[in-house]
């Protein structure tokens, strides 16, 4: 690791003012924000980041959960993962929040972990976190390591030529489905982002991961009062039985009306670029009759863009299964 | 069936220095000046260093040294010993040449004042290579004509004529042994001598190796390990890291610090290799084999020839007219395989016994009436009795434990809450010899004894149990018992390998104690004030802590500790020495341990979720000492077992000869949540021939059986047959 | 809140001497006890308990999060200590097994621990009766299943598992 000018941010706007003196907000920042630290420290250790400064933004008031007059939750970005997925609001409203969060890492890790943090976690792909291997995401135009090499674990949807990394965050899936909107604050002042357009696609971009600039700094995360009478499923499949990423993972947020879907969100996990929201299954799926054939119906528009690499392509298969189930168990009465 | 114990089933006399933190451990030891190591690794898997430039890593704040090939200073090579004197097993010292021969080989190393600095400086170190293509390949071949390693009968023509043939091929991945601590050294040098705090499971040949490479006297070097976060075969034999930290010791006149990290764990520390194995069965209809064969390969590294194996246990497994194992080696770019619990047989007796549930199922027969059919009176291989074996007992005893009588053996058949089941059973087994080994007990006038010894405790209990085997051959109460080992101080012990240390320590034990008592008896008679002064020592006895007359009992004896006091001695000590058994060609008797496993899978493909549910494992392995630790051992197997069938392999990248899922993220062990409802048994059958308390070693058998058990179980329930472990649920999702 | 402090990054030493450059001052509150240090901002919180300040009881297994052997408690919730800055904790109450219980006044998890064999070569356990420690204060419910899952962030190379859990509902049943 190398050395680095440590900071602890008095105020927003002075985290903002010290974020901005990067080049970029993405990768090979020369500025980091640290919070819960699990991700950056772990990056800064094998040296894929090299801040030489490091914010520390563990003092800012961002670390409350506050019901909002019209209804929406406003999580900070401090809020840490363990906090949010047993805050009552969380549990009842959005249990799919709930679960997911607690889906993730371990105890001690969700204990640090920040839901800006967590938001911004990196890839797990084996190759970025090896700087001694190409990656494009890691060294722009150094190639893919992993395309030819062992991807069992990455993407399957929303990839590219020049990088197939997942997006490992259980969070975001869960986001997704229920339609979180981030909240920014930078240079320009203050804006929001829908979650969706939040994240990017790799393209010919891989190390440009999200609309984050300069000294922007995410202040919150805000729910939309989750439809009336929904029920909330996040399903996650892996090997080991615990303390392991998604090797697939669905939420589903739906709402049954006389035997049909009269409100539906699917959002992936552990297959794709970004936290995958599935317009294509919500299709299938709206005003069709809540049984197997919609489900599988479903699935299949879900994967029928997934392009397979050498290892993976059995996530497919496994993501349909996953659709499958996690719509059986939303729909179960 | 019911355990014995030695004493009863008490804490680890160790136990509250590991529930508080005090236990040392190599990296907790910290002196005055201390220095930090760092490694640099190669990045490329075959090639040579082109240059190498320490300039700006050498400048750095606090760096007090960079060493790589020319300036490390002569470290030597080992000469090759017999058996297990004096060995490493990557024979190679440090920064020998500038050849790359696999990824993550040592190339430099930065020395400074904190780690922080140190690791800085080890990035800066700059490297280049002519890099050439690494062959890291799975499949394997072997190199030259394949070792005979034992045949009987016409093992071809037999398989050939036969009414039911099985013939396959398993293989089991690189796993690497991750015992949760991390290699360690910590190197002293006062000038002089060497003292060495290091990650071994054999202080003494670590000191025998170090001694020679670093090109001193063995009087010069002291190794010390009190507590070992376990090693499983990994800490066996020394490793490169601590010869440079020793060698930096000397040349900074500084004590120096080296933890080998968790990524080069996959690389610089060895791991069991790859094998590959294919196995004949040839049976009568009515079950009984005529033909087996194991024809076994395992990768090895470029420089060094490690033997996995594999066939080790196939002879005196089952009764067969017609036997042939093979073995061979295939050349990769990896780093030096080693010994990884149960060695040889864990890997073997996966193929073997995968083979044989194949087999029951082509015969139609059941799997563990099969193993009964084919079981031996004698060790065919060696054509030696066993000295004790109890096979038949542990499928029995296991059988009726597991409930598996009620076993529908149709794939799929059986179902419980919704999840479909899978049963399946193996056997297990595990050599049963002894290391050389002197013990020095000591019975002091409070009445408390000191048992030292220059063997180590690796998490297996070997604290605890010369506590026990001390408590029970004095009468001393084990928590007046002081036991001391990890010392080159002490009188030699063995190394912590092959599930010996127990069976190995018995007999020296025995004599020590002996060797101690005969002295207070000695002190008996010539002391004035004792009952016994003036008698011959011959017509005394030493029970239980007191000396008495033959012709009379304890109850008018004196205590041991009374005659030490009138004698005005401090203590009375006894060494006592064992000879080894293992690799001894005068031997009359076949001794191993045996077990059985049985194992429940729970299978639900609508989401591809496999589960082990349930292993109840029944072993005989001579007389239990201490039931708690050592149905702990088992226990950890099974852990240990769930990976290995379902979750570790590592993967190397095929293009850059990189152990590519280094850490324990993309390695996976077994967690808390993967671990079975797990059950143990030992049989009761004391195996004297070993050593007087007739106790064996548990710390490898419970790993032998299990991955064939848990591959069985999940053919059960699912009808695909994994050869190529772990079980990976895409092969399920078919 | 603490002042800014901002240091200027490495920049090639003029005396290759300068250990000290660099160096922060920070004020841990560990096991009960305030201790004044000057420490190197890359410092994680581990390697400043086990090689600054000397307590070794929390361990290092794989200084990235994987394993749990290095679990402390920080104002009470247990972390991962080899993800986390030292500097990041002015002020924090930080407990390490060190400050939990000592032989003769164990606390009931360490006692249980004991009790149960719940180990074996004992380099995890630190970061176990940490996490077990935690845990009693943690909504987990009340199964072995519940605990299994709530132990999964520490890894026990020598498996055992089964032991750990006897322990920890040993305990959760005595209160
Ligand atoms: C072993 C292990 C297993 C894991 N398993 C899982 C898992 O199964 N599922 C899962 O979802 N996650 C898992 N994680 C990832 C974990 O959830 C993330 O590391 C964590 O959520 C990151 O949060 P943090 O607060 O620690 O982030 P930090 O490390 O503090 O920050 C991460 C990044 O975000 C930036 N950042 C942080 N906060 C802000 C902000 N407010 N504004 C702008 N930028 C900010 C930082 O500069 C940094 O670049 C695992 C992690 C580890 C180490
Ligand atoms: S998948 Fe993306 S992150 Fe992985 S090696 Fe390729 S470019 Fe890098
Ligand atoms: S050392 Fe911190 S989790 Fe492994
Ligand atoms: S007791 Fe050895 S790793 Fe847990």
């Amino acid at each position: 690791m190398e050395m680095f000018a440590f900071s602890e941010a008095a105020g927003v706007e002075d985290a903002i003012r010290a974020g901005a003196e990067s080049g970029t907000a993405q990768q090979g920042a020369r500025v980091r924000f640290v919070a819960g630290g699990t991700t950056l420290l772990d990056l800064m250790k094998l040296d894929v980041e090299r801040p030489l400064a490091v914010v520390d933004i563990n003092g800012l008031p961002l670390d409350t959960v506050t019901k909002l007059t019209d209804g929406r939750l406003k999580i900070g970005a401090l809020v840490r993962n363990s906090d949010l997925a047993y805050h009552p609001d969380v549990r009842s409203n959005y249990a799919v929040l709930s679960q997911a969060l607690l889906s993730g890492a371990s105890a001690q890790l969700r204990n640090m972990a920040t839901t800006g943090g967590n938001l911004l976690q990196r890839t797990r792909c084996m190759y970025f976190r090896n700087r001694a291997l190409p990656c494009n995401k890691r060294e722009p135009g150094s190639g893919c390591s992993a395309i030819e090499g062992e991807n069992r674990s990455l993407a399957i949807l929303g990839t590219s030529a020049h990088c197939i990394a997942t997006n490992p965050s259980d969070m975001n899936v869960a986001l997704t489905a229920l339609g979180a909107v981030i909240q920014i604050e930078g240079t320009a002042g203050k804006r929001e982002v829908p979650i969706e357009a939040f994240f990017f696609e790799p393209g010919d971009t891989p190390e440009r991961e999200n609309v984050l600039d300069p000294g922007d700094l995410v202040t919150s995360v805000t729910l939309p009062p989750p439809p009336q009478n929904c029920s909330q499923v996040y399903l996650k499949l892996r090997d080991r039985a615990s303390y392991e990423f998604a090797l697939a993972s669905a939420a589903i947020v739906a709402s049954v009306d006389n035997g049909t879907f009269s409100y539906i969100r699917v959002a992936l996990g552990g297959v794709a670029s970004k936290p995958w929201r599935s317009l294509e299954a919500e299709e299938q799926l709206y005003d069709q009759p809540v049984d197997e054939a919609s489900f599988r119906r479903a699935a299949d528009a879900a994967l029928a863009g997934a392009r397979p690499q050498s290892r993976n392509g059995f996530k497919i298969e496994l993501a349909k299964r996953c659709i499958v189930h996690a719509l059986g168990v939303a729909t179960a009465s | 069936m019911t355990v014995s114990p030695a004493g009863s089933s008490v804490p680890r006399i160790e136990g509250p220095l590991k529930v508080s933190g005090i236990a040392t451990y190599t990296s907790d030891f910290n002196f005055p000046g201390l220095l930090y190591a760092v490694p640099v690794c190669a990045t490329i898997g075959s090639g040579t260093i082109a240059g190498l430039d320490t300039s700006v890593a050498g400048s750095m704040p606090g760096v007090q040294a960079v060493y790589h090939r020319a300036n490390i200073g002569r470290i030597y090579r080992s000469a090759p010993d017999e058996g297990l004197g004096t060995h490493l097993d990557e024979r190679r010292p440090p920064f020998e040449d500038d050849v790359i021969r696999y990824y993550g080989q040592y190339v430099a190393a930065a020395v400074a004042d904190t780690y922080e600095q140190a690791i800085a400086a080890a990035n800066a170190v700059k490297v280049t290579y002519d890099a050439k293509e690494p062959d890291v390949r799975d499949q394997l071949e072997p190199e030259g004509q394949p070792n005979l390693d034992g045949e009987r009968g016409d093992p071809d023509a037999a398989f050939d004529s036969a009414p039911v043939k099985i013939d396959q091929t398993y293989s089991t991945p690189v796993e690497t042994h991750n015992p949760i601590e991390l290699h360690a050294s910590v190197a002293v040098w006062d000038g002089q001598d060497f003292t060495l705090y290091e990650t071994t499971q054999g202080v003494v040949n670590h000191r025998d190796v170090a001694a020679e490479m670093l090109g001193v006297p063995k009087e010069r070097v002291r190794v010390i390990s009190r507590f070992l976060g376990s090693g499983f075969g990994g800490k066996l034999f020394p490793w490169p890291h601590s010869f440079i930290a020793a060698a930096a010791a000397r040349d900074l006149n500084r004590p120096v610090k080296l933890v080998v990290s968790r990524d080069m764990m996959f690389q610089n520390v060895g791991h069991r290799p790859r094998t590959q194995q294919r196995i004949r069965l040839g049976a009568g209809s009515d079950g009984k084999l005529v033909a087996l064969m194991h024809d076994s390969l395992n990768h090895t590294s470029i420089l060094d020839d490690y033997q996995e194996n594999c066939s080790e246990a196939t002879p005196y497994s089952y009764s067969t007219p017609n036997f042939r194992a093979t073995s061979g080696l295939a050349r990769r770019n990896v780093g030096t395989p080693t010994s990884m619990r149960g060695p040889g047989a864990v890997p073997g007796l996966y193929a073997l016994e995968s083979a044989m549930d194949e087999l029951a199922i082509a015969l139609g027969i059941d799997p563990v009436e099969l193993r009964l059919r084919n079981e031996p009176n004698k060790d065919e291989g060696l054509d030696l009795p066993f000295s004790s074996r109890h096979l038949v007992e542990c499928l029995a005893v296991g059988a009726k434990r597991f409930g598996w009588s009620g076993r529908d053996p149709r794939v799929g058949s059986m179902r419980k809450n919704g999840l479909i089941l899978g049963w399946g059973v193996a056997g297990c087994s595990w050599i049963a010899e002894r290391f050389a080994a002197q013990v020095a007990v000591d019975l002091r006038d409070d009445g408390s004894a000191r048992v030292a010894t220059a063997t180590q405790d690796i998490g297996t209990g070997t604290y605890t149990v010369l506590a026990n085997v001390v408590s029970e051959k004095t009468g001393i109460p084990a928590n007046k018992i002081e036991v001391v080992l990890g010392d080159t101080n002490l009188p030699p012990g063995p190394i912590s390998g092959g599930s010996m240390v127990t069976a190995s320590v018995i007999p020296a034990v025995s004599q020590a104690i002996e060797s101690a008592q005969q002295r207070i008896l000695m002190a008996a008679i010539e002391t004035e004030g004792t009952p016994f002064y003036g008698l011959e020592a011959d017509a005394l006895a030493f029970s239980g802590g007191i000396v008495h007359r033959k012709n009379e009992g304890p109850e008018r004896g004196m205590a041991f500790e009374k005659i030490l006091a009138k004698a005005k001695a401090r203590s009375t000590s006894g060494l006592g020495k064992a000879e080894a058994t293992f690799g001894s060609e005068d031997r009359k008797f076949s001794q191993h341990s045996f077990g059985a496993q049985f194992a429940e899978v729970t299978w639900q493909p609508e989401i591809a979720r496999l589960r082990v549910s349930r292993v109840v494992t029944v072993i005989d392995a001579g007389r239990i000492i201490n039931p708690k630790p050592a149905r702990n051992q088992i226990e950890g197997s099974v852990v240990m077992g769930v990976g290995m069938a379902l979750l570790e392999a590592t993967e190397y990248d095929a293009r850059f000869g990189a152990p590519i899922n280094n850490n324990l993220a993309d390695y996976m062990v077994a967690t808390n949540a993967d671990a079975p409802q797990i059950e143990v048994t030992f049989l009761d059958y004391p195996d004297r021939v070993l050593n007087d308390m007739g106790a064996r070693g548990v710390g490898e058998i419970g790993l032998a059986g299990i991955a064939a058990a848990i591959t069985a179980a999940v053919y059960h329930a699912t009808g695909v047959r994994v050869r190529n472990l772990p079980v990976r649920l895409e092969e399920l999702l078919a | 809140m603490r002042p800014t402090e901002v240091f200027a990054p490495a920049e090639p030493p003029a005396d290759g001497q300068s250990a000290r450059k660099n160096q922060l001052a920070v004020t841990l509150r560990v096991n009960g006890e305030s201790v004044a240090l000057q420490i190197d901002p890359r410092t994680t919180l581990l390697d400043c308990l086990r090689e600054t300040m000397r307590l070794t009881g929390t361990k290092k297994g794989c200084d990235h999060g994987q394993c749990g052997a290095c679990t402390v408690h920080v104002n009470g919730r247990r972390v991962n200590s080899c993800l986390t800055f030292a500097v990041m904790h002015q002020g924090d109450d930080i407990t390490t097994i060190e400050g939990l219980g000592r032989p003769g006044s164990l606390h009931p998890v360490q006692a249980a621990f004991l009790e149960h064999d719940a180990y074996q070569c004992g380099y995890c356990t630190p970061g176990q009766i940490m996490s077990a420690a935690a845990l009693l204060e943690e909504p987990c419910g009340a199964t072995d299943a519940d605990v299994k899952e709530a132990m999964s962030g520490n890894i026990c190379r020598c498996g055992a598992y089964p032991n750990i859990v006897s322990a920890i509902q040993d305990v959760r049943s005595e209160r």
